[in-house]
């Protein structure tokens, strides 16, 4: 039972670590990039949905209709801004650049909002449907999984059916042979960071309800984002789905097998498996570039 | 009994579903320039990046030297006596000219001063040294290209494998290069010979494999290759002309 | 080769006569101190970076192995730092060592991912560990080496300049060397290196147990000095951070570059952790001690100097890759 119920946890919260690491994958498939600011965009959907919720009384799920596009041109213009000007640069200045970012990020929030951990209270936040068996499922647990499936695949229409989704996996195959066939690859990285940062924020949206909202909170999420990330194969969005859950799983088990001071600790080596054993991630086809 | 130096033994390379080399085998004697010729795809470089080290092979045998080169790395080929150039240059563009050859030096000697020495003497054989301090980075293509050959020259190796080294040179550098490639032949080294320009090819190798889609079409001395039909139809095909 | 190595002993000669001149002033030998420990942990982490151009992202733990393996042996082994510092830097190297053969098979991205993973997995297991003193830390109380005092802060401004004097050294050595050629190719062109005979995982792997070490000895200095140490104060990835921006606006892969950058990001922490920026304002009367704006400064100006780092990265990224050495010269 208990094996049960850290499994349905750690899906449910893994679908959510999933859509932090499609909005990565997306950015490094689009634009050969890691985005070590990942986790604080994370961090920025937090706040976002915090104070949608207590200052303009706004549920934080309904609340990402609005988090969603402001974030989308908050990273299209983090791209035009400052990324695109290093995209052909050696790949230890960008990372180099979002981290700088990153760090502007997370100590204005704390200059901002100080270093006091904010708590978003629902009236459904620690509410739980419960199983005769004896299984429960928090409720904004489920609801988050719910809502990242809606947005998962919705993604994927975009990617497969629209002239924009299909220019951007296009880029993401082979950005030269995209723009020798008259794509706009400046355009493409500007949409695939903007739609990265949205993901990242709406998984941070997604998990306020049960976490700790804090400036620093990003840090721990970028780790995870990248070995989600590796686990499916870096640029691999299916990849980044599956790696997500995985992720999730893994840190649920270890959490209730092990302890969850451990966790992390678990996932990262995980992480250093991966690389090990499977550098090109379970889904990747050939690696090590 | 000739000596042979490299044999290659139906060697194959797939890429996930794709065939890029298939089931191909000649060998190389010793002191030969050997060409490999065939048009844009054929798999030219893809084989060179399997006995160098560089791609692991799907099926068949490297031996150079009476070694086995499957699995080995790059460095260790290397050391056994084989070098290489490559098709799209890689200078090592912040170090001086000096350098880049330095670095092929120090795989035969650990002391600086050694490999500097016998750095200078390979600028002067290609005809760097009025450039040994500038940046490679700073070099125009044709001057890299000499680089390329003066570092590999400079690993001492048994057997060079040189991958389109005439490649956008116009007709005197091809010459330059063709003649030191002579040079180097005369003093014991064998040569393998990836080009695209028959003429070139034609006039300076020994015995010539045609590859065409990953497969060996024909192999023959020059003579017999410039009047092979199928050689011809597939270099037509190809778009190159003979 | 012998001219640089004159020019450290000079520059060295110099720092060395410092305190001297200054006197006994604690506030300003601390500084010192820290620029030194900076300058040579800059230094250290510049000959993976700079020369192999293989980028850690996660240095930090190899300083905290140097410094929590000082502790724990001064603490309950042996009183001699210098078992310590020989500790601490086995310690290091095993970690480099695991780290390396881990992820230097592998080109690109990787490395620089996988320094942050095994720094935090450091970092998590000592804050998990019981015999690291967890979320509480390590403090010692005593210490002795040949009755020296270890009270006073000189000992460790001299320590900190010997350790600098050596890292630079064997960057100057490294740069004239066979090793240090080869560092040099695999950064320019991993394929070219590896035709060219080098043997990429090996030669990565040396540069980065030679920089490990350097660095853990900072972190045995660091801690025997200060005397008390916990995971966010030798473990935390923004000291990681601080490493590389501090060589990065020096200039990467240049002698001085890191020792530049040292001299300059220090201080300027320094100003704005201790509020000499709000107590100005205050002193010349433009803003008022009990205000709004004065008790946020008061308040706030001490995180400012990781904002400060993160402005200052993204301008050095975009307007001076090279760092300020880069602005002079070739980098070599």
């Amino acid at each position: 039972m208990l094996f049960l119920q850290s499994l349905l946890s750690g899906i449910l919260t893994g679908g959510v670590y999933a859509l932090a690491g499609i909005g990565m994958s997306l950015v490094f498939g689009v634009m050969n990039i890691s985005n070590f600011a990942h986790g604080d965009l994370m961090m920025l959907g937090m706040y976002l949905a915090y104070f949608a919720f207590t200052l303009l009384k706004i549920d934080p799920y309904l609340a990402l209709l609005l988090i969603m596009p402001i974030t989308f041109l908050f990273g299209f213009m983090l791209e035009k801004v400052f990324i695109n000007r290093v995209i052909n640069h050696p790949h230890q200045n960008q990372i180099l650049l979002t981290i700088g970012l990153g760090l502007i990020m997370s100590n204005t929030a704390l200059l901002a909002f100080t270093s006091d951990p904010k708590i978003l209270t629902t009236t459904y936040s620690s509410s739980a449907f419960n199983s005769a068996s004896g299984i429960s499922v928090s409720v904004p647990l489920l609801l988050s999984f719910l809502i990242t499936c809606a947005i998962t695949a919705i993604l994927y229409l975009f990617l497969s059916r629209t002239r924009t989704g299909m220019a951007l996996r296009a880029t993401s195959q082979n950005r030269e042979a995209a723009q020798l066939m008259g794509i706009n690859v400046a355009k493409m990285s500007a949409i695939a960071f903007g739609i990265g940062t949205a993901l990242a924020a709406t998984a941070g949206a997604l998990i306020a309800p049960t976490y700790y909202i804090h400036p620093l909170a990003g840090h721990s999420f970028l780790l995870k984002a990248f070995t989600i990330c590796v686990l499916g194969g870096l640029g691999s969005v299916v990849g980044a789905g599956v790696g997500g859950v995985i992720i999730g799983v893994v840190e649920s088990m270890a959490s209730t097998y092990i302890s969850s001071d451990w966790k992390d600790v678990v996932v990262f080596m995980l992480f250093l498996a991966v690389l090990l054993f499977r550098p090109q991630g379970l889904f990747g086809k050939k690696g090590g570039q | 009994m000739i000596q042979h130096l490299l044999y290659i033994k139906r060697l194959n390379k797939h890429f996930g579903g794709n065939v890029a080399v298939a089931d191909v085998s000649f060998s190389v004697e010793e002191k030969q320039i050997f060409g490999l010729i065939g048009p844009n795809g054929a798999g030219k470089t893809t084989l060179f990046n399997c006995i160098t080290g560089f791609y692991p092979v799907t099926s068949g045998d490297i031996i150079f030297d009476n070694q086995r080169l499957n699995k080995r790395r790059p460095d260790e080929i290397c050391h056994l006596g084989m070098a290489r150039t490559w098709q799209r240059v890689k200078p090592l563009g912040s170090l001086t000219v000096l350098e880049n050859v330095m670095i092929g030096a120090f795989s035969i000697t650990s002391a600086v001063g050694e490999a500097e020495k016998m750095a200078i003497e390979q600028l002067n054989i290609v005809g760097l040294s009025d450039y040994a301090t500038k940046p490679a980075g700073s070099l125009p293509i044709g001057l890299k290209k000499k680089l390329e050959l003066a570092r590999v020259l400079a690993t001492h190796p048994k057997m060079l494998l040189l991958d389109e080294i005439c490649g956008g040179l116009n007709h005197t550098e091809t010459d330059t290069i063709l003649d030191i490639i002579r040079s180097v032949r005369n003093k014991g080294t064998t040569i393998v010979f990836i080009e695209h320009d028959m003429k070139a090819v034609t006039s300076i190798c020994d015995r010539i494999v045609v590859l065409n889609s990953g497969e060996k079409l024909a192999e023959g001395t020059p003579e017999e290759i410039t009047n092979n039909p199928d050689v011809i139809a597939a270099y037509l095909g190809g778009g190159h002309h003979a | 080769m012998k001219k640089q190595l004159t020019i450290i002993a000079i520059v060295a000669a110099a720092a060395a006569l410092l305190p001297i001149i200054i006197g006994e002033n604690p506030y300003i030998t601390g500084i010192m101190i820290s620029m030194l420990m900076m300058a040579a942990l800059a230094s250290a982490w510049n000959i993976l970076g700079g020369f192999a151009g293989q980028y850690s992202f996660g240095h930090a733990a190899y300083f905290g192995a140097g410094a929590y393996t000082t502790m724990i042996v001064l603490s309950r082994l042996n009183p001699n730092p210098l078992f310590g510092i020989v500790a601490g830097i086995i310690v290091a190297c095993i970690i480099a060592l695991v780290t390396g053969s881990i992820v230097f098979r592998l080109r690109g991205h990787y490395f620089g991912l996988a320094s942050i993973a095994v720094a935090e997995i450091v970092r998590l297991s000592t804050l998990n560990f019981e015999f690291t003193g967890g979320a509480q830390g390590i403090l010692l109380s005593d210490v002795s080496l040949w009755g020296i005092d270890l009270n006073s802060k000189n000992p460790f401004y001299y320590g900190m300049l010997l350790l600098l004097v050596v890292t630079l050294s064997i960057t100057v050595w490294l740069g004239k060397s066979k090793t240090g050629y080869y560092l040099q190719a695999i950064r320019e062109d991993q394929d070219a290196a590896a035709s060219l005979g080098i043997n990429l995982a090996f030669y990565k792997k040396k540069a980065l147990l030679i920089s490990a070490a350097l660095t853990s000895v900072a972190g045995s200095l660091y801690a025997v000095y200060i005397r008390f140490i916990d995971t966010s104060a030798v473990l935390d990835l923004r000291l990681s951070i601080e490493i590389i921006l501090t060589a990065i606006i020096g200039g990467v892969g240049t002698l001085w570059g890191p020792v530049i950058g040292a001299l300059l990001l220090v201080p300027l922490a320094e100003v704005l952790r201790s509020n000499v920026l709000g107590d100005l304002l205050v002193k010349l009367g433009l803003v008022s001690e009990t205000s709004g704006i004065g008790i946020f400064l008061k308040e706030n100006l001490a995180h400012a100097h990781v904002l400060a780092y993160g402005i200052i990265t993204v301008l050095c990224i975009l307007y001076l890759p090279k760092g300020i050495l880069g602005l002079f010269r070739r980098v070599k």
